[in-house]
């Protein structure tokens, strides 16, 4: 049983004050890949604890230790012989737990459904009626006064820029937002927040679902960005930055708005330092450490 | 399928470059050459169960002509890139998001720095003191 007050505890944390913690680490933003893999790794540890918790509950009946606890009860599942023995607590803590899985996958599921149809639509549209670009494959331009661009993300990946945006950047400027744009292909960046936004769908109570999905955009704008600086101009990515972000009518103004990320995008493009390779080995190291937590307590007990 | 998609949008392009006046078969296939009669007759049939073309019957033959206008199409993609639905993050990554006023005030001025030339850029230019 201490086994699993202590996942409990530590998922508890994970899942709840510790992205708290991640959100405020100034240094991540300059090694953005990095930072999602923290993210990643706090959430798959956080996973990991409280599924591991469940588990320990289910497995104390077998005294055996946590991982033999839970081959043996694996075991008994494929015996159909899972109910036998059963106390009222076991059994409705395992049934929640079916429970609360089936929902979590199935929510999951019809999400991911959901914005790969959205987006294959999407891209139909655009390739019956976007003009032939003469930005190379891929990349398309849309016909409309606005200044827009943005990124598609799937299997057949689509960039667009609009011919407002080209109308209010010069070709260099062109040149660095697709760079950036070709960053989100290249490190398919869509694979990222896919199951991200699909699990804040269910989990919106979970203050790790809260924060991890905007952090995670945040470092891959990030992560674009630091692409687009070796293929192109920092200098000029920013000021293509500044022009597209100012040329839309502002947004009615709203209570709660978190400031825009364009500013700090700029701030970093024109004053950042270099990538650290330090930071980025502690934060490689720092994500192991997240997940093999839930894993030594498991294997300790 | 690729090449499906090219053949869609070639006879999409046909359709709305005669507004008002619906075409046969025949005559979309006339403008296309290299692809069989009934190669055309299949796409129109695909882009007429997607809604984007419209069948109407003329004495034994069918006519075609495209929903709505390719700015309609246009406008309705714009529309998705540019509103901020629940999904949309998910669907599409957007370059920059429009900023507030009193943030695009900053950044307005912020750009006239930028603009001034980096001195690096033009090697025959004379350099300013700094």
């Amino acid at each position: 049983m201490g086994v699993a007050i202590v996942l409990a505890l530590l998922a508890a944390v994970l899942l709840g004050p510790a992205g708290a913690l991640l959100d405020r680490l100034q240094w991540i933003e300059r090694v953005p890949k990095t930072g999602v893999l923290l993210w990643q790794a706090l959430g798959l540890a956080g996973a990991l604890s409280a599924i591991g918790a469940g588990l320990a509950v289910g497995v104390v009946r077998y005294h055996a230790g946590f991982f033999p606890g839970v081959s043996e009860l694996a075991h008994d599942i494929l015996r159909g012989r899972i109910l036998t023995g059963l106390g009222v607590p076991e059994a409705v803590g395992l049934t929640l737990a079916v429970d609360a899985a089936i929902v979590l996958v199935s929510v999951m599921t019809v999400t991911t459904i959901r914005v790969v149809r959205t987006r294959a639509r999407h891209r139909h549209l655009l390739d019956l009626v976007a003009l032939d670009s003469r930005y190379g494959h891929g990349t398309v331009t849309l016909e409309d006064a606005r200044a827009t661009a943005y990124y598609i993300p799937g299997l057949r990946p689509r960039i667009v820029v609009s011919t407002g945006a080209v109308q209010i950047l010069n070709d260099d400027e062109v040149a660095a937002v697709l760079a950036h744009e070709r960053g989100h292909a290249q490190e398919r960046h869509g694979l990222v927040l896919l199951p991200l936004s699909a699990a804040g769908e269910v989990l919106r109570w979970v203050p790790y679902m809260r924060r991890a999905p905007k952090a995670v955009a945040s470092l891959l704008e990030f992560a674009a960005d630091d692409y687009a600086a070796r293929h192109a101009s920092r200098r000029l990515l920013a000021s293509a930055l500044i022009r597209m972000a100012t040329a839309l009518a502002p947004p009615p103004c709203a209570f709660g708005v978190a400031p825009a990320l364009v500013p700090r995008r700029v701030e970093r493009l024109l004053h950042t330092v270099n990538r650290s390779r330090h930071l980025a080995t502690l934060g490689c190291g720092l994500a192991g450490l997240l997940v093999a937590l839930p894993i030594v307590i498991a294997l300790a007990a | 399928m690729a090449r499906l998609g090219e053949l869609e949008r070639k006879v999409m392009e046909l359709l709305w470059s005669s507004p008002g006046e619906p075409l046969t078969v025949r005559e979309v296939a006339v403008e296309l050459p290299h692809h069989a009669y009934t190669t055309v007759l299949t796409v129109l049939d695909r882009l007429a169960r997607k809604g984007m073309v419209e069948r109407t019957k003329d004495g034994r033959a069918h006519r075609y002509s495209a929903t709505a206008p390719r700015d309609v199409y246009t406008a309705e993609l714009m529309r998705e890139a540019l509103r901020g639905a629940p999904d949309s993050h998910a669907v599409l990554v957007k370059f920059a998001e429009t900023v507030t006023a009193s943030e695009a005030e900053v950044l307005r001025s912020a750009l006239g720095g930028l603009l001034e030339p980096p001195t690096e850029k033009k090697p025959g230019s004379p350099k300013t003191a700094g």
